[in-house]
């Protein structure tokens, strides 16, 4: 039931998109002009830079990496929220909730066809990457990979539920998305390493889950290194999800209660 | 079952808080002003019926809607749709009605009619074959069947009711809310969704219509029971043809007290 629900989102949402014919088009110039503006850039940063030491030592292959993968975090930290957004304004959503399907299968399948088109977009990006700019792989980690893929998904998403109870009760702000969106691209490493930071805030850094997403993802990809490189980047990601796993889900089930309380569910 | 009642309320309650602006809450933090909506209602709505639930606009009427399709929770009191709590049972009792969304906002602007209908049948389960079969019979219902294919944004405000009709039905639900479902229509589309109720819907099929309107006249001639909601309670209640009586004398009076009412509320 839930698997074929799912696919009819998947289905109305790619329905829509299609109507738009030249969002796809732009969506591919764009990644090409940001490619080759980081092309551009890496010029200016000599291979030795012992601070891209970690990562492979190519700047390019650095800043790619960061910016299509942060561009997936986004999505997945503020995907949920703006679908609850969107289908608050569009009016959809109330004609959502009348439906039997429970309200978390509505949430996460409203955001599938999105999150599903930044996967391709971030796939898409390194691979033009890769053959118009020449992009150095190191020896994958496959195993690296993968953990970090899932444990960085669940985290995301995590703070994609909370997003989303915040929007459903207070309607706007989202100050999870701010401050994961906003702060991440200064203190994530999304185009340039923390270590670069000064030390009085670079401990901030490592508050973020994004920290340890793009360094284990970096280190898999580019740097050839052996798994229990990664652990640590792993064990703070496994920490986030504990404690985010839990609490957004109860911060999503007192979202609903008391915007069906307030009847608020779908104002806006 | 059968014999009993398809829609029953007892002493339902529904406060919403007040919003309130930046100001109030630095000076009040913890006022917490209400404005009742409704206020201890009482309703039995027999099976098959046509019930007009008849008020101005603030007399409660749309809230209990949302309180009956479960989008609402209610604050005291119990309700029940087909025997199911709606607070206590929310998935049964959303299975056992279908609740017409009046607002055109609620349709997907950029897909068909018909791809429309077959997201909102996949949410209620339906599939394949049988999801197409239901789909293009409810076209068929609705008199949509030539402008199936054509885009939502293409459609008359008639024509959008109509399929918010089709969308309410796909779960063959036995009890239809309806929320002022003529508002906006011109007089021929207006009466067309009166018939498309009354006749279709309850007389032919046997299915249970709560109607909320606020025109008496629509009440008087096409429900079979009438109920007037002043300030969240209901007022007066009883078969049309009865309340209808010498001149609808009483139905009259009860609803200009309910429109001054509610005119007058805090």
């Amino acid at each position: 039931m839930t698997l074929a629900v799912l696919g009819a989102f998947l289905r109305r949402d790619l329905r829509e998109a299609l109507t738009y014919k030249f969002s796809f088009v732009f969506s591919l110039v764009g990644i090409v002009l940001s490619s080759a503006t980081f092309y551009f850039v890496a010029k200016l940063v000599p291979p030795s830079t012992p601070s891209l030491g970690p990562y492979g030592g190519s700047y390019f292959s650095f800043a790619v990496v960061g910016v299509a993968f942060a561009g997936l975090l986004v999505t997945f930290q503020q995907g949920l929220a703006t679908v609850v957004r969107s289908a608050q304004l569009s009016g959809t959503l109330e004609a959502l909730l009348v439906t039997p399907v429970p309200v978390p299968v509505i949430l996460f399948g409203s955001s599938l066809y999105q999150l599903f088109f930044q996967a391709f977009r971030t796939a898409l990006h390194i691979g033009v990457a890769f053959a118009l700019f020449g992009l150095a792989f190191g020896r994958v980690n496959a195993a690296g990979v993968l953990v970090i893929g899932l444990l960085t998904v669940v985290c995301f998403l995590s703070v994609g539920v909370l997003s989303a109870s915040f929007i459903l009760v207070y309607k706007t702000g989202n100050p999870f998305g701010w401050i994961l969106g906003t702060v991440s691209g200064l203190l994530g490493g999304v185009v340039f390493p923390v270590s670069l930071l000064p030390p009085w805030i670079r401990w901030t850094s490592s508050l973020l889950p994004v920290t340890y997403a793009l360094d284990g993802m970096r280190k898999s990809l580019l740097a050839s290194v052996v798994f229990s490189k990664v652990l640590p980047d792993v064990a703070a990601l496994a920490i986030f999800d504990v404690l985010l796993v839990p609490l957004s889900l109860l911060a999503f089930r007192l979202a609903v209660r008391k915007a069906k309380r307030d009847g608020s569910l779908s104002h806006y | 079952m059968t014999d009993s009642p398809a829609i029953v309320a007892e002493g339902l309650v529904k406060r919403y808080p007040v919003v309130r602006g930046f100001r109030d809450l630095v000076l009040k933090p913890f006022d917490r002003r209400r404005v009742t909506a409704l206020d201890g209602l009482d309703l039995e709505v027999g099976r098959g019926r046509v019930f007009c639930l008849l008020g101005p606009n603030g007399a409660g009427k749309t809230t209990l809607i949302k309180v009956l399709s479960t989008l609402v929770l209610p604050d005291g009191g119990r309700a029940w749709v087909n025997g199911h709590d709606v607070a206590r049972e929310p998935g049964p009792a959303k299975s056992s009605v279908g609740y017409a969304v009046a607002d055109e906002r609620s349709f997907y602007w950029r897909l068909t009619g018909r791809q429309n209908l077959e997201f909102f049948a996949s949410l209620h389960g339906l599939r394949g074959a049988g999801r197409g079969r239901r789909v293009a019979e409810l076209l068929r219902l609705a008199g949509l069947e030539d402008e199936a294919d054509l885009r939502f944004n293409s459609y008359s405000t008639g024509m959008r009711q109509m399929l918010a009709f089709a969308r309410a039905l796909l779960a063959e639900a036995s009890i239809l809310l309806v929320d002022e479902p003529t508002r906006s229509l011109d007089p021929r589309a207006a009466d067309r969704t009166r018939s498309f109720l009354r006749d279709e819907l309850a007389r032919r099929q046997g299915r249970t219509v709560l109607w909320a309107t606020h025109d008496l006249g629509e009440a008087v001639d096409f429900a079979d029971d009438i109920a007037v909601i002043s300030r969240g309670r209901i007022r007066l209640a009883g078969p049309a043809a009865s309340l209808a009586a010498g001149g609808r004398a009483a139905l009259r009076v009860a609803y200009e007290r309910s429109v001054e009412e509610t005119g007058r509320r805090p």
